[in-house]
């Protein structure tokens, strides 16, 4: 297999986990597809490594870039235009802007967003669990590998973001029963 | 709606359009490969080097400042 067949392989079996990744991090989709194309482009200047590894490893070697470099970014938000994206955020609606559904229903454009803004408000390890769970599929343990933490524990955390998300949306289906 | 659905709904406005995805992969396969491989014909400037008996002086006079530090400090009568 030639370079860029054995590249596009990686890129296409784990690409929809890291941008998912990156949207449970930062809740910023343009941030997340630059983050996303970071990691790939390390996985293809060190290609040989990578690929020399099991699948298993490749995942973990992808998702150790990834939180390294959501780290980094959060801390380059955090100085110089940490100011600048929560204005843009706040214009834009931030988090439930995420969710424009592709349904022109007003009941379930308006249940979209209470999904989203519940899903906003959940803790980043919850929400980054959350988001690689429902976009990409992965099982419990392979979300475990890639956030370096055990199946049980990412079942937990799913189980906590589930459990807040029902009460939402509890809330939503009738909002009476919270007088 | 249940709420796996709200969720799939959701995973839905939140992943990567296809062609986003393909342009990236573009950008990224237009790209060096390893950019800190230098080209084959590439002149490595040698770098500025102490003469070899400068470090033997160098070494020597070292070695007799441990030695010294080493000993007894005579106290004044």
């Amino acid at each position: 297999m030639d370079r860029e067949a054995e590249f596009r392989r990686l890129y296409e079996a784990h690409r929809v986990a890291v941008y998912a990744y990156f949207v449970g991090r930062t809740g910023d989709r343009q941030l997340a597809a630059d983050l996303m194309q970071e990691v790939f482009l390390r996985a293809w200047q060190r290609l040989d490594t990578v690929t020399g590894l099991p699948e298993e490893g490749r995942r973990g070697w992808l998702f150790t870039v990834a939180r390294n470099l959501s780290v980094d970014s959060a801390r380059r938000q955090r100085t110089a235009d940490g100011a600048q994206r929560a204005l843009a955020r706040e214009r834009s609606g931030g988090w439930a802007s995420v969710a424009t559904p592709a349904s022109t229903a007003v009941l379930a454009a308006e249940r979209a967003t209470v999904v989203a803004a519940a899903i906003a408000k959940l803790p980043e390890q919850q929400r980054v669990t959350l988001a690689m769970a429902a976009a990409s599929e992965l099982s419990s343990a392979e979300i475990g590998v890639a956030l370096g933490v055990p199946a049980g524990t990412v079942r937990y955390r799913l189980s906590l973001a589930r459990r807040t998300l029902a009460e939402a949306l509890g809330d939503y289906d009738d909002p009476q029963e919270e007088q | 709606m249940s709420l796996d659905d709200d969720l799939a709904a959701w995973a839905a406005t939140v992943r990567l359009p296809e062609a986003d995805a393909a342009a990236i992969f573009q950008r990224i396969v237009a790209s060096a490969a390893d950019p800190s491989a230098a080209p084959a014909d590439a002149t490595v400037a040698a770098a500025p080097r102490l003469d070899a008996s400068w470090w033997r002086g160098y070494n020597a006079g070292f070695a007799a400042r441990m030695v010294a530090s080493t000993a007894p400090v005579r106290l004044a009568a």
